[in-house]
């Protein structure tokens, strides 16, 4: 058990679905080769088969306690990265060729069913769901694998996978019902979100929620009275998990989404939400019922100009309180310290060819005991504006 | 009982189809499935619950060396298609020193010394095992190899390396005595980690002086 558990709360009512936040870690983080189809965040349209594909249905996590036998996701369920043949087509000289994913073989896309959604018009509905790796307080990858290469940070719950002590049997990509965990096929080795522990350890916050435009995203300790996550998740009880009933205690928890009134066959609104409760509860329990009721009866409290935490809160007026103790930016964290060297097995993402911050110049930077300046050259606006000259 | 000839010369023995193997009388080794109880994940055994698995591949071994060099040409059945996820593989077990269990993949103070080659790489691996779950990525350096041949749902493989000791390289000398176990994965079967078939104890393996 973890001294203190970090832990996500994302607000569906505010996600647009732009998929910043999937650009922001793929940029980040998995770069390297063999990680060409891994998108550690996602966003997906609700209802739809996610990513991997119907990961719903793959199995992994416990029932009573106990662990359910899972199945491997292919790279086709997550959906791989498709080559495009912009060459032939923009400079092939051939009139009759027409733009084509992987020669026009290619399978589902990890975004395949984009706005999709459900329901028969005027009722059609859809809410996007990004997801990440739940750093699940019982984790069912830690437990599944047999050579010790999972582990759970103690300070702050972190899930990190130690690519040195991997051998690559994908026993955990089977137990994680969510289906977060990728398998480096070039490096032999199973991959997944690692919640920026690099950033989070110099109190920066992950890169998906400080590049998010629409503020969904809310960081910070789970038992800390003063921070967001505690407020959504364990005040106000509005901030649910994702399939409570995996057995896992995932820690990344969800605002559901409020919708508009279903309409009647005159076109008239319905007592009855578009998006189906029911539907919502099949994904976030029972608990659904509670938090949309709260989270409307705040709403209306504020309507009338009354003050109300909660919606403060899920408003975010104030952008860096969203982060719990998570507030600094990256460039100052950088100016302070490098960011340290890989101490979990974690390999620079940039590998041999990141000629800024290998390994060993990061190791060699955190052994120092002064302070140096980042090997990380970050501009200031005016800088940036001026081509990056002072 | 596996007794490793002495020729003149083992180079050419470096390939599964040398027609010199001919001339040794394979040694057969029984093998069983991992047991269950074993897997070292509730997980693992749960999942693996009721699935056939390390069905006794028909393992027969010959070996051969020249004073310098030793050559052992392991066969069995069992040619995964290709696709798989995982790849067909085999390993051979040393002891290093301290008489280590077999079954527990030897004990910190009495470690195991693995060669492993896998249809999907090139070569072989030298790794170290000091208990289930517990084997290095990267073993010993030695000078070895391993080459492979998949004939008629069987496959032949010969690894060699050079005799001698030291650090942690599993002792193999002329006319000296050792033991020797061997696992199996079936790839096509998802067969990996624990989920094998091997050789339960240590075979008596004899070097000609």
């Amino acid at each position: 058990m973890s001294k203190r558990q970090v832990a996500m709360v994302m607000d569906l009512n505010k996600c647009i679905g732009c998929q910043t936040c999937t650009v922001a870690c793929k940029t980040l983080w998995t770069r390297r080769e063999g990680m060409e189809h891994m998108l550690w965040n996602t966003v997906n349209t609700q209802p739809g088969a996610g990513t991997p594909h119907n990961f719903e249905k793959m199995g992994g996590g416990f029932k009573d306690g106990v662990a359910q036998p899972g199945i491997r996701p292919t790279v086709e369920d997550f959906g791989k990265a498709w080559e495009f043949n912009h060459k032939d087509v923009f400079f092939g000289g051939k009139s009759d060729i027409s733009l084509a994913a992987d020669g026009g073989r290619h399978g589902k896309g990890p975004n395949w069913d984009e706005d999709q959604g459900g329901g028969e018009f005027p009722n059609s509905h859809y809410f996007y769901m990004p997801r990440i790796c739940n750093h699940c307080t019982h984790p069912a990858c830690l437990e599944a694998c047999p050579r010790k290469a999972i582990t759970k940070r103690e300070e702050d719950g972190i899930v990190l996978i130690d690519e040195d002590r991997c051998k690559g049997y994908r026993f955990c990509q089977e137990a994680c019902p969510y289906k977060k965990i990728y398998y480096n096929e070039m490096e032999g080795v199973s991959q997944k979100c690692i919640f920026c522990f690099p950033r989070i350890d110099e109190g920066v916050t992950t890169a998906c929620s400080r590049q998010c435009p629409g503020r969904v995203r809310f960081v910070g300790y789970l038992d800390d009275p003063e921070g967001p996550i505690w407020k959504l998740v364990t005040k106000w009880k509005v901030a649910l998990p994702l399939h409570a009933e995996y057995g896992t205690e995932p820690n990344v928890f969800y605002v559901p989404p409020l919708s508009p009134p279903k309409l009647d066959e005159d076109g008239n609104a319905t007592d009855e939400p578009r998006i189906p409760t029911e539907y919502l509860v099949s994904l976030f329990g029972d608990g659904v019922h509670h938090a949309l009721e709260t989270v409307r009866r705040e709403q209306d409290k504020s309507r009338r100009g009354e003050p109300s935490e909660l919606m403060d809160l899920l408003i975010a007026r104030k952008w860096l309180d969203m982060f719990g103790p998570f507030q600094k930016h990256p460039r100052d964290a950088a100016r302070m310290r490098p960011i340290p060297a890989n101490r979990q097995g974690f390999k620079n993402p940039l590998g041999e060819k990141d000629p800024l911050s290998s390994d060993e110049v990061m190791a060699s930077m955190a052994e120092s005991s002064e302070p140096k300046a980042s090997t990380i050259r970050f501009f200031s606006k005016a800088e940036y504006k001026n081509g990056g000259r002072a | 009982m596996l007794v490793t000839r002495r020729i003149k010369d083992v180079a050419a023995f470096a390939e599964p189809g040398d027609a010199g193997w001919a001339r040794f009388e394979p040694v057969r080794i029984d093998m069983i499935a991992a047991p269950l109880v074993m897997q070292p994940t509730e997980y693992i055994r749960n999942s693996w619950q009721g699935r056939e698995y390390g069905a006794d591949p028909g393992l027969e071994v010959a070996a051969v060396h020249d004073g310098l060099r030793w050559a052992v040409r392991v066969s069995w059945t069992g040619v995964s298609p290709g696709g798989t996820d995982f790849p067909d593989a085999l390993a051979l077990a040393l002891p290093v020193r301290g008489n280590p269990v077999l079954m527990l993949m030897g004990a910190e103070d009495a470690p195991i010394h693995f060669l492993r080659w896998q249809a999907n790489k090139p070569g072989v691996k030298s790794q170290l095992a000091t208990g289930i779950g517990q084997s290095t990525n990267s073993g010993p350096e030695l000078d070895c190899s391993a080459r492979a041949l998949a004939r008629d749902g069987r496959w032949h493989v010969v690894i060699t390396r050079v005799l001698g000791s030291r650090g942690d390289v599993a002792p193999l000398e002329a006319g000296g005595k050792t033991g020797i176990g061997f696992a199996v994965w079936r790839g096509g079967n998802d067969e990996r980690g624990g989920i094998k078939a091997f050789s339960i104890d240590w075979a008596e393996l004899v070097l000609d002086a």
